[in-house]
């Protein structure tokens, strides 16, 4: 049985949010005196109509529609990201800065799904105020839209396990607190953190104000959206490359065990964790490799090669997606391996995207077991994360998303192949996209004009983005027939 | 001295009879008529059918002025609940048998004492301790440490090509770094003289120092048994999860169990390092497999004690040196002796053992109760004009079945011989033949 009242009630009140926002982000036009004020303002009131209107269809609700099922929060999570994108690409394309629907909405779902695609060629021409939304974006897909609302705003009061639970990152979530919106508030506080910190340290490293809080909220965002259009490349200094690799590392670290690490002390949490001794030893082994293959392969001397490994392997492996240089110039091997590195992402419970560590962590442990199983047909063997066994169920769970995620990147390979793009490339944006990283490999750059995508493979790559953010299996569920069946 | 048991479950009942030979008061409080109507009528002592944690029942069976209070029963919570009561009620000292390993911790002692249980005992984990210390040492049968391990009492069976047979225990020469405390042959315990000889299959008991161990290890014959580092343990009880989590880490561990169900449980209680296998243990194509052949050590830990003697009879056949069985049945030890069963545990014995020490009310820091020899150890320190002062150890008549195997003066220790004058403060060693405790415990006071 779906609530399709309460749903409604639910996204209205979060486009209400999300209007608040627009109209906040219209203070900088206001501030620079620039021309994208009205768009701002437009959309805001927008958005503040729609979702009126929704919260007052929604409002007769009979005593037994108060109850939210499993399939309502599936149902309000999916349709929340769509809808944010909606109303979020308004500023863009009202103010006429990107003149194309299509573009727009991709570069806000680019946003919201910490993706970090543009399509915007001249970033620099842009005003402040879009500039400073465009982040934005990033940073509340980072933690999750309906998560970062619900968490800041407790409005509902209710249907809180069931939104976090369609939203989750990860295969396995432990919870924090007993009461899921306590766990929300603590997370919110690192992520907030996080981002507090690396926007000073930026702004130490001599970063303008601006710039420094736009790359923050990218950063613990791990979306990849830069004000510039080298990216990182273009302030050119040693330390600020270093200061975003450091913080780019932290985002890619279970909040929870950030939490418990920084303001419990509790270290051996986080030293003890299976994925994140995963995701450390990913990390460190791809780092070693691409630095030794830069030293061998390119001009770079031995600081440069760390330099760029360093910061191209973590902007990859977090999803993250800035760059300082254009490392599809380095040899294929390089940047295949960076492609690889894709597939990875960091750990469950914090902001990036790709299939986690934690999964692949499960996968290894259950191919060494298969060939325990040959050598010894009898034995009981068991996947241990953090010390514990995990039930079957859960195996079972990350072998078939592992399968999904895999046959959804061919799947996507296919499809651009098939609208006219190069063989290297349509893989690359392909994984891309669903990764939520932002960059391609390929012989045409690492930042490949993505609005020379034709509409048709924006929309596509769009639904790519948030079939990888919300971890395929939320999405492709409520295209089931099965889900909307009445029982 | 006045001792109530609750709980007729294997524990308390062999307890019980221990110490009924002892001519203590004892008294037996349990809810099941059955359980008790057999002891009741065999053995001197008290049964009372009660449950043992009604205060009531407490009251009647006497726990108010009891010297102590044991909690035996098989629920570890009505255990900690009953020695709760009986302190309430009176009781000097109390006890209780537990399943979880935390409650053991040193930090967790104060606060169950002020809860009123003064002692805990956890027979797996001391089954799985004497499991592990046997597997170390494979060539010993039994192992004990005396006074912190500065001497050590050590059973090895004897085979022919041991270099210390048939000669009677007087010519092997005058200052040896060890001392014969006993000699089982075919079931009957002797307590060596100077004229009894050692035959090959003897099970031999040496008391010596740390030091001397590979010199015992040459003279016994046993240099060229491997050490073990493969171990494969038949039946995943607990005691087989305490012996997993004890073991070093150069050994490396199988289990094998027949329930699935509990299969998936054992892997959740051990580590990576140890292999759960489904299946059954006696199934040689199984065994051999998981390379038994290559097994240093096969522990059989099921419920059953006729499998497990009978797996380990198996795991000899394929060659494997040191087999251990559990075997809760205590009639059937003896003849898993005779089978030639490596080393033999039963939960009971050393549980009631442990138990056992706490009431001796000599300074005695620690007794224990031998599976094999009929026989106790027992430490004393000997006090100030105590009989055995008054002469050398041959000059003194200690009566026939004690012998004195060592002792630690100056924190130095010292292996008796005939020669040895003992002195007061001396910390001694004493092997005797069961129930003889009391009597000498006169020689030392």
């Amino acid at each position: 049985m779906i609530h399709f009242k309460i749903i409604q009630r639910i996204l209205g009140v979060l486009l209400l949010i999300e209007s608040a926002i627009l109209l906040l982000c219209a203070l900088l036009p206001m501030f620079y005196g620039e021309k994208d004020l009205f768009g701002f303002i437009i959309s805001s009131l927008v958005a503040a109509c729609c979702g009126m209107t929704l919260m007052i269809i929604g409002k007769n609700t009979r005593n037994s529609e108060s109850v939210m099922t499993r399939r309502d929060g599936y149902i309000v999570v999916a349709i929340s990201w769509a809808l944010f994108s909606l109303f979020g690409s308004l500023p863009y394309y009202v103010s006429g800065y990107i003149p194309s629907y299509t573009d727009a909405y991709f570069e806000t779902m680019s946003g919201f799904t910490t993706t970090g695609a543009t399509i915007i060629d001249d970033i620099e021409a842009m005003p402040h105020g879009l500039l400073f939304w465009r982040s934005l974006t990033q940073w509340i897909g980072g933690l999750g839209i309906v998560f970062f609302t619900v968490a800041v705003l407790p409005i509902f009061g209710m249907g809180e396990v069931q939104l976090f639970a369609a939203e989750a990152i990860g295969p396995t979530h432990g919870k924090l607190h007993p009461r899921i919106s306590v766990s929300g508030r603590w997370i919110i506080t690192v992520y907030v953190m996080i981002t507090v910190l690396c926007a000073v340290s930026l702004r130490f490293c001599g970063m303008g104000i601006f710039d420094s809080i736009n790359h923050a909220l990218c950063t613990a965002a791990t979306g990849g959206f830069s004000t510039k259009n080298a990216s990182i490349g273009y302030f050119n200094s040693h330390s600020i490359e270093y200061v975003i690799t450091f913080f780019m590392f932290l985002s890619g670290i279970n909040y929870g065990l950030l939490f418990f690490a920084a303001f419990r002390g509790k270290f051996h949490k986080l030293i003890e964790n299976t994925e994140f001794r995963w995701y450390f030893t990913i990390w460190l082994v791809f780092t070693i490799i691409v630095t030794v293959s830069l030293y061998i392969s390119t001009p770079y001397n031995g600081s440069a090669s760390i330099r760029n490994a360093l910061f191209h392997v973590t902007a990859i492996i977090t999803t993250t997606g800035f760059t300082t240089t254009d490392y599809t110039q380095w040899p294929p091997f390089i940047w295949m391996l960076l492609g690889l590195g894709m597939y990875f992402g960091a750990c469950s419970g914090s902001t990036s995207g790709g299939m986690k560590s934690a999964r692949i962590a499960i996968l290894v442990k259950s191919m060494r077991n298969e060939f325990n199983h040959i050598l010894h047909p009898n034995a009981v063997l068991p996947v241990r994360v953090s010390g514990k066994v995990i039930p079957p169920a859960t195996k079972q769970s990350v072998l078939t998303f592992s399968i999904f995620f895999l046959a959804l990147v061919f799947l996507g390979w296919f499809f651009y192949l098939a609208i006219g793009i190069d063989i290297a490339e349509a893989y690359g944006i392909s994984l891309s996209c669903l990764s939520n990283v932002g960059l391609t490999i390929g012989y045409h750059g690492c930042n490949i004009p993505w609005s020379d995508l034709p509409a048709l493979g924006k929309w596509f790559s769009t639904f790519l983005m948030l079939m990888g953010r919300l971890e395929v299996f939320s999405v492709l569920l409520i295209l089931t027939p099965s889900f909307w069946k009445h029982r | 001295m006045k001792i109530v048991i609750a709980g007729a479950g294997n524990v308390g009942i062999h307890l019980a009879k221990l110490l009924a030979g002892e001519n203590q008061d004892i008294t037996l409080i349990d809810e099941s008529p059955e359980k008790l109507a057999r002891l009741d009528s065999s053995f001197d002592l008290l049964t009372i059918q009660e449950s043992p944690i009604s205060l009531h029942g407490l009251r009647e069976a006497g726990a108010g002025d009891a010297d102590l209070f044991v909690a035996v029963t098989t629920d570890e919570s009505r255990n900690l609940v009953s020695a709760q009561l009986a302190h309430y009620l009176g009781a000097r000292k109390t006890v209780a048998r537990i399943n979880n390993y935390e409650y053991l911790q040193p930090k967790n002692k104060d606060y169950f004492s002020s809860m009123g249980v003064d002692s805990l005992i956890y027979p797996e984990m001391l089954a799985a301790k004497d499991i592990v210390d046997g597997m170390k040492l494979s060539w010993i049968r039994q192992w004990w440490e005396f006074a912190g391990g500065a001497l050590v009492m050590m059973g090895i069976k004897l085979r022919d090509n041991a270099k210390i047979l048939d000669k009677p225990l007087a010519q092997l020469g005058r200052e040896l770094p060890y001392h014969i405390v006993a000699i089982m042959r075919e079931g009957v315990t002797i307590i060596p003289s100077g004229d009894d000889t050692m035959k090959a299959g003897d099970l031999v008991y040496f008391m010596t120092m740390k030091k001397h161990i590979p010199h015992i290890r040459k003279i016994a014959g046993k240099e060229e048994l491997p050490d073990v580092r493969d171990v494969i343990i038949m039946g995943g009880s607990r005691i087989a999860v305490r012996t997993a989590q004890l073991m070093p880490d150069y050994m490396n561990l199988k289990i094998i169990e027949s329930d699935m169900a509990r299969c998936h449980a054992l892997t959740e209680q051990v580590d990576g390092k140890v292999m759960v296998i489904n299946g059954d243990g006696r199934d040689p194509s199984l065994l051999l497999s998981e390379g038994i052949q290559h097994t240093e050590a096969f522990v059989a830990l099921t419920d059953n004690s006729e499998t497990n003697i009978l797996a380990c009879l198996a795991a000899k056949r394929f060659g494997v040196t040191k087999t251990i069985a559990e075997v809760e049945n205590i009639d059937y030890i003896n003849m898993a002796e005779k089978l030639d069963i490596g080393t033999v545990i039963n939960k009971k014995k050393i549980a009631a053992s442990h138990i056992y020490q706490m009431m001796l009310d000599a300074d005695v820091t620690n007794v224990k109760c031998l599976t094999f020899a009929n026989a106790d150890v027992a430490e004393f320190n000997v006090k100030e004009n105590a009989r055995i002062t008054r002469g050398l150890v041959r000059d003194i008549s200690l009566p026939r079945g004690v012998t004195i195997g060592g002792l630690i003066r100056n924190k130095e220790a010292v292996i008796v011989t005939g020669n040895t004058q003992i002195l007061p403060d001396d910390h001694v060693v004493v092997f005797c033949l069961e129930g003889m405790i009391k009597t000498i415990e006169k020689y030392f006071n």
